[in-house]
């Protein structure tokens, strides 16, 4: 199939290309010429004409009504015709095989024209027309074969009118409704002809026009004319269905005066609009420039607890240092100078406050009683001033100590196997009076600490980890950052070099974390041998980790007065006997070379010697090591 | 017993709900159709259906026109192949009225019974040109898709002038000797073979001038049937 019509193609192409030179072309441009509009092909026409001597040939043939026609021939330009009526015209109806050419019914010579009427037209069956002159000789073009439906032209309509639809409230341009009547020639009325019109129109001076969409309703509205011009309107007819057009119609004109009266109510609505307009953009302005006080007063901040001494902002930045100095710093008369600069703007800041035991301690002057032992309601052993009077009312959810629980021995021995810091020495736990530890190490592969006779309770800041619940209620906690160091040289041998990996909070297991004890007897020069530098805290011997009991500090007179004491924790080596209970909340100060972690262990500070109304104020909350504190450590 | 109660309640009023709304619904449907004009109102739908069948046959003449001057593109356009065509269109067979006269002239029920011997009869050809049409890799993808929207139009116009005859024989506008006589089969059996032959430039010249035919007489037929419904 594709070789045939590509066949059919080529030998189409030499058969007009042969044909080409000789006709005088199609003169009908019915069907194949659907594309070409009239104007060209007479254009074509008369290039022929001029160009070679020309046959006689029909130029048109037209219909106005689909039922009946009319041809158009000319004589052409080679054949001295005396007369006109040399030529006849002839026509053929393929409407049957054995049909025959047929004379033009009526003839007009003085336009050259046959007419055919209604009883010689039939639709839908192709014509075929030729010319023929003296001697029978004939002119026929196979072009000039056309079917009727093809060649209609329809009249154009009639009885034009136009009304003013509306005008607009500027009264610069209005539309305008144009109606008229379809063609009488064409029978609309049967159905017999189906017909749309194209109205164009243009400004009375102008030279181009501008046509609106066919349409098949008898009426059409113009929009959009300016006021006081003249505009110019005319209309044509097609078949449905069909390309040709007919004539144009005769033209009408259009006009409308300005209407001046409007004016002022049109400037008033531009005012008032523009007017509207610039007061929303001010209004967007203000809020823009003062974006950030409306929302802190539409949408004031969220506060948050806060607890005295630490600027969260430290935190954020992992200032540690700082904050440690902050915390210990400066004495205990050094923070409240720091809060008050912190937090003197926000009256809501809630300081969450340790307080600490009066002077009436006795031997626990130096002790310390952290919250949470408060708040487990432990006994504070040998201490009896663990009693709930002088403290301010704050916030600070302490609570009274009371005697439950004391005698259980179970519980304690339980508390002390389950808190790593624990005084390893269950003994000397649970016998508190007994002031020789018990050498024998603890069970847990824990942290080994020097406990002390004294049982000493864990020695825990504000946050510390919940190691478990005990049936009886109480709360047990792990050590938290306070290292519960107990001075006791019998258990030197004890110590192991352990890890403090359960109780850090870090997530590198395989570091080792050793928790120097600077305070340890002893063991302090090792320890300075080792220190690694962190600048705002020497190690001095004899502080360090600070704890409850009064009798290290007893022994050592040192002051506890540098903030900084922080334990080093080193990497595990040989020489490094010493560890304390490393607590679940480090900090990570930095990681050395080895790629240990050395982390700070700011301690509380110790108690002040029974200074009256001391509260402590620095609960030693930096507990917590967050990622990006890690981050700028090990970076 | 008051759940109970309370159910019986319940259905009573979805039944008087639904009943209000159907009664509405079927007075709508009266009241919608003729607003003013009582006379000829019955007719109205009428006419409404012959509007659409005649639409529908102009969108179908305008497709084949289309395509049939797509095709001129392929052949030679300065060719005018009118002469030789006539011959070929295997509808040629079946009268029809070639002009307005004779179309007027007619009955109605000719008239629609020769609408529809036309469109059975370019069923099939429609079809199969549409098959070779979308072999050819030569045409593009949107004349093959017109081709299938022209062979599916014969279908839906045939059963809407069926419809449009049906609805007239119900209103005794036309006798009941319109039916389905237009069948496949008659005419299968005497030209069956005569399409096959066509080439398909012939075949769209047919078509498209048997579809004109067929907008033609539609229009003439609600013209004459239905006169004041915008004619």
């Amino acid at each position: 199939m594709a070789v045939s019509l590509s066949y059919d193609l080529l030998l189409l192409l030499v058969i007009s290309s042969l044909d080409w030179s000789s006709t005088p072309g199609s003169a009908f441009l019915t069907d194949h010429n659907r594309m070409t509009s009239s104007g060209r092909s007479e254009k074509k026409q008369q290039k022929r004409e001029r160009a070679t001597p020309v046959e006689p040939h029909f130029t048109e043939c037209m219909s106005r009504d689909l039922e009946t026609f009319r041809c158009w021939w000319s004589p052409g330009t080679f054949h001295n015709l005396s007369s006109p009526e040399e030529l006849r015209v002839f026509y053929l109806k393929r409407n049957s095989p054995s049909s025959e050419w047929k004379e033009c019914p009526e003839y007009s010579h003085l336009n050259r024209e046959c007419f055919f009427d209604a009883n010689h037209t039939s639709i839908w069956i192709p014509y075929c027309l030729q010319l023929r002159g003296q001697n029978n000789i004939t002119y026929f073009n196979e072009d000039d074969c056309f079917s009727v439906e093809n060649i209609v032209r329809p009249d154009p309509p009639v009885s034009l009118n136009w009304t003013l639809l509306i005008v607009s409230p500027s009264g610069l341009s209005y539309d305008v409704m144009v109606s008229w009547e379809p063609p009488p020639s064409a029978d609309v009325s049967t159905g017999w002809m189906r017909i749309e019109y194209e109205i164009q129109y243009r400004e009375r001076n102008a030279t181009t026009w501008e046509a609106l969409e066919t349409q098949p309703h008898t009426q059409q509205t113009i929009y959009g004319l300016q006021a006081g011009t003249e505009y110019e309107v005319h209309i044509r007819t097609k078949m449905k269905g069909f390309p040709k057009f007919g004539d144009f119609s005769d033209s009408i004109f259009v006009k409308v005066t300005e209407i001046p009266l409007r004016e002022s109510a049109v400037l008033l609505t531009l005012v008032l609009t523009f007017g509207v307009a610039g007061i929303l953009i001010l209004i967007m302005l203000i809020v823009v420039s003062h974006q950030q006080r409306l929302m802190m007063i539409l949408l004031p901040p969220v506060p948050a607890p806060k607890i005295k001494g630490i600027d969260s902002e430290l935190l954020k930045k992992g200032k540690l240092e700082e904050l440690d100095f902050i915390l210990n710093g400066g004495g205990l008369g050094g923070l409240p100078t720091y809060i008050s600069d912190y937090y003197q703007d926000e009256p809501w800041v809630e300081f969450i406050e340790v307080d600490e035991e009066d002077a009436d301690c006795g031997e626990k002057e130096d002790q310390k009683s952290s919250d949470t032992q408060r708040l487990l309601g432990l006994p504070q052993r040998s201490v009896g001033c663990f009693s709930a009077d002088s403290h301010p009312d704050d916030d600070s959810g302490r609570a009274s100590c009371y005697d439950t629980d004391l005698s259980e021995q179970d519980t304690h021995l339980l508390a002390a196997s389950l808190l790593p810091g624990q005084p390893e020495d269950e003994e000397a736990f649970l016998h508190p009076d007994e002031k020789a530890p018990a050498s024998e190490t603890n069970k847990s592969p824990l942290i080994q600490t020097e406990s002390e006779g004294k049982p000493t309770w864990i020695n825990t800041d504000l946050y510390a980890q919940v190691s478990n619940v005990m049936p009886s209620g109480g709360v047990v906690l792990s050590p938290g950052q306070q290292l519960r160091i107990q001075e006791n040289t019998e258990k030197e041998s004890q110590k192991k070099g352990t890890l403090g990996e359960d109780t850090s909070k870090l997530n590198k297991p395989q570091f080792q974390l050793l928790v120097v004890d600077p305070d340890g007897s002893g063991y302090t020069s090792e320890i300075t041998a080792r220190q690694i530098s962190t600048p705002p805290s020497s190690l001095v011997p004899g502080e360090g980790y600070q704890t409850i009991y009064p009798q290290p500090m007893e022994t050592k007179p040192a002051a506890p007065s540098e903030p900084n004491q922080s334990p080093y924790i080193l990497p595990d080596s040989p020489q490094t006997r010493l560890f304390a209970p490393v607590a679940d909340y480090t900090v990570v100060q930095e990681l050395d070379t080895h790629q240990s972690l050395l982390l700070n262990l700011p301690t509380q500070q110790p108690p002040p010697p029974c200074l009256p109304q001391h509260p402590l104020k620095a609960p030693v909350a930096i507990g917590y090591v967050t990622p990006d504190l890690l981050g700028n450590l090990s970076s | 017993l008051k759940r109970e109660i309370k159910k019986i309640i319940s259905a009573v009023w979805v039944g008087i709900i639904c009943l209000v709304f159907s009664s509405r619904l079927s007075t709508m449907k009266a009241a919608s159709i003729c607003p003013n004009d009582q006379t000829g109102c019955h007719l109205l739908p009428l006419a409404n259906l012959f509007d659409r069948v005649i639409q529908h046959s102009a969108r179908m003449h305008g497709i084949s026109d289309d395509l049939h001057s797509e095709f001129e593109l392929y052949f030679l356009p300065s060719k005018n192949q009118i002469g030789r065509v006539s011959r070929n269109c295997h509808t040629s067979t079946i009268l029809t009225p070639n002009g307005k006269e004779n179309a007027q002239r007619i009955a109605r029920e000719e008239l629609a019974e020769i609408i529809l011997k036309l469109l059975v009869a370019w069923r099939d050809p429609l079809w199969h040109f549409h098959q070779s049409m979308s072999q050819h890799d030569e045409f593009t993808n949107f004349s093959s898709n017109k081709s299938l929207e022209m062979s599916d139009m014969v279908h839906e116009l045939r059963k809407g002038v069926l419809k449009v005859v049906e609805k007239m024989q119900m209103l005794g506008i036309i006798s009941n000797s319109v039916g389905d006589t237009g069948s496949p089969e008659a005419l299968l059996t005497s030209d069956s073979a005569e399409w096959r032959f066509m080439k398909d430039y012939d075949l769209l010249y047919c078509f498209r001038r048997d579809s004109n035919k067929i907008q033609n007489y539609l229009k003439i037929l609600k013209c004459r049937i239905v006169p004041k419904h915008g004619c």
